[in-house]
């Protein structure tokens, strides 16, 4: 059991500003609910451990800016990521109409190994409101034609489905991130032609 | 095939020999010790990020933070100790006197291996061994990052440039042990952990000790890295440094010059 090595799943959530990416997390791994807004500045993360068929994972859940002014820490934290949450409010259709860019921002910027079958989830956030505009058939339907991205309907402030998208949120990034990753000791192949560019790009040397 | 230390070659690193200084500080008369400190950015920031290195590498292992958050306006402090302190207290002494001599009175403090070992209980101490500076990793930042540290310290120990005297005392004081009250650090509110998923050289009962001597401490736990991921893998390690300041940008522990601007 000591020796069993543990795994970290990283998870971006993105999405418009306001719609409740804060909350979800604090929701997840707090149980708790605040009503007041806060703007994010950069991003922050918050780690819950979880049980994923048997197996501990850490999940690392980083929670981000949604006003692009705020975007303060560059890139750097969507590397290496496992899973990408999309979150709209389903009470605003512009927020929904958002999520094409916010994904394609996302592979544009993690530059995953297999973009086409990367995970995404889409969360459609405060349903307790109870005046959807973007009606579930229209969300499954987007959700669909992205290559079947799973789609949850979600209460932060009441915890409708949060525990249950989170958990198909760390499912798909479990299945993503493959036993070899997690468990298997043999580390990726080693090309040994073609492969010396690595080790010379970064000098500062002559480029003529 | 020989594999190149890319590192020490790298344009970073040659930017940073050129552009930061090299301070040589005696803080205390007896034999001439003396600290090295890389003291990088805005000067008029009185509550400046100190790197305390681990007892196996030297100040220049922080070469990527001190030259991408001090650009970033960040005041950054990489401090290397004389190598004659022989204990914990010494050391201790040795820097509150460095502090002093740089007028500084609040600082925030990053440490890795050893360094972060002074504000821990030293039973920890004890149980880490120097990173035998051999991986198994086949991930070229990590295979660097250690070439780096091995060209830096090892080589200069070969070839007598580090005094095999001062060597003894930094093996003596990573495998000395001594205790630090973990109670008087126990309530220390803001602290990050950073720690790595694969392989390095403390073993897990010792991070999980290092977890609980922090309870409030925030976990920043990274994929890979190896023993020293401030250097493989720096983007991530400064992200975590740039959450774990921001707490402080609005008030006097700022260690930014220009507060981030939120209207």
């Amino acid at each position: 059991m000591a020796t069993k090595k543990k795994g970290l799943l990283k998870v971006i959530i993105l999405g418009d500003t306001g719609v409740g990416k804060t909350s979800l997390m604090n929701q997840f791994v707090n149980r708790k609910f605040s009503g007041q807004y806060k703007a994010t500045i950069g991003a922050d993360f918050l780690t819950k451990e979880i049980m994923v068929d048997d197996r501990v994972v850490t999940m690392q859940i980083w929670d981000t800016a949604g006003q692009e002014r705020f975007q303060s820490l560059g890139v750097a934290f969507y590397r290496g990521a496992d899973c990408c949450v999309l979150v709209f409010d389903v009470t605003l259709p512009n927020t929904f109409k958002s999520l094409d860019s916010w994904r394609d921002e996302f592979l544009v910027q993690a530059c995953p190994r297999d973009p086409e079958n990367f995970p995404f989830v889409v969360l459609g956030n405060k349903i307790d409101l109870g005046n959807a505009a973007v009606p579930s058939k229209r969300a499954e339907r987007w959700c669909q034609s992205k290559n079947n991205i799973p789609y949850f309907e979600t209460s932060a402030k009441d915890a409708t489905n949060v525990e249950q998208a989170f958990q198909a949120i760390a499912k798909n990034a479990l299945a993503q991130e493959s036993e070899q990753d997690l468990y298997n000791e043999f580390p990726d192949q080693i090309k040994l032609t073609g492969d010396s560019n690595r080790f010379n790009n970064n000098d500062a040397g002559c480029s003529c | 095939m020989r594999r190149l230390n890319n590192l020490s070659e790298s344009s970073d690193y040659l930017t940073f020999r050129s552009s930061v200084p090299l301070r040589n500080i005696c803080v205390d008369n007896s034999d001439g010790k003396s600290w090295k400190v890389y003291d990088a950015g805005p000067k008029s920031v009185r509550c400046p990020l100190i790197f305390v290195p681990p007892a196996c590498g030297t100040a220049e292992v922080y070469f990527r933070q001190i030259l991408h958050l001090s650009a970033c306006g960040y005041r950054v402090i990489a401090v290397e100790a004389p190598r004659s302190y022989w204990n914990v207290n010494d050391w201790c002494i040795g820097f509150q006197l460095l502090l002093d001599h740089l007028r500084l009175d609040k600082v925030h403090l990053f440490g890795a291996s050893l360094g972060k070992f002074w504000m821990l209980p030293a039973i920890f101490l004890k149980r880490l061994i120097m990173p035998s500076l051999v991986t198994k990793s086949y991930d070229p930042d990590i295979i660097e990052a250690v070439d780096f540290v091995a060209e830096k310290v090892v080589l200069p120990f070969q070839v007598n440039t580090i005094n095999r005297l001062e060597l003894a005392s930094r093996l003596t004081l990573n495998c000395a042990s001594s205790r630090v009250h973990p109670e008087r650090i126990r309530g220390l509110q803001f602290v990050t952990i950073m720690d790595v998923f694969d392989e390095y050289a403390l073993c897990s009962p010792v991070r999980e000790e290092i977890y609980d001597a922090f309870p409030n401490g925030k976990l920043a736990q990274m994929k890979t890295g190896g023993n020293f991921v401030y250097l493989s893998k720096y983007e991530e390690v400064n992200v975590h440094i740039k959450i774990h300041l921001r707490k402080f940008e609005s008030g006097s522990y700022s260690a930014i010059l220009v507060p981030y601007d939120t209207s």
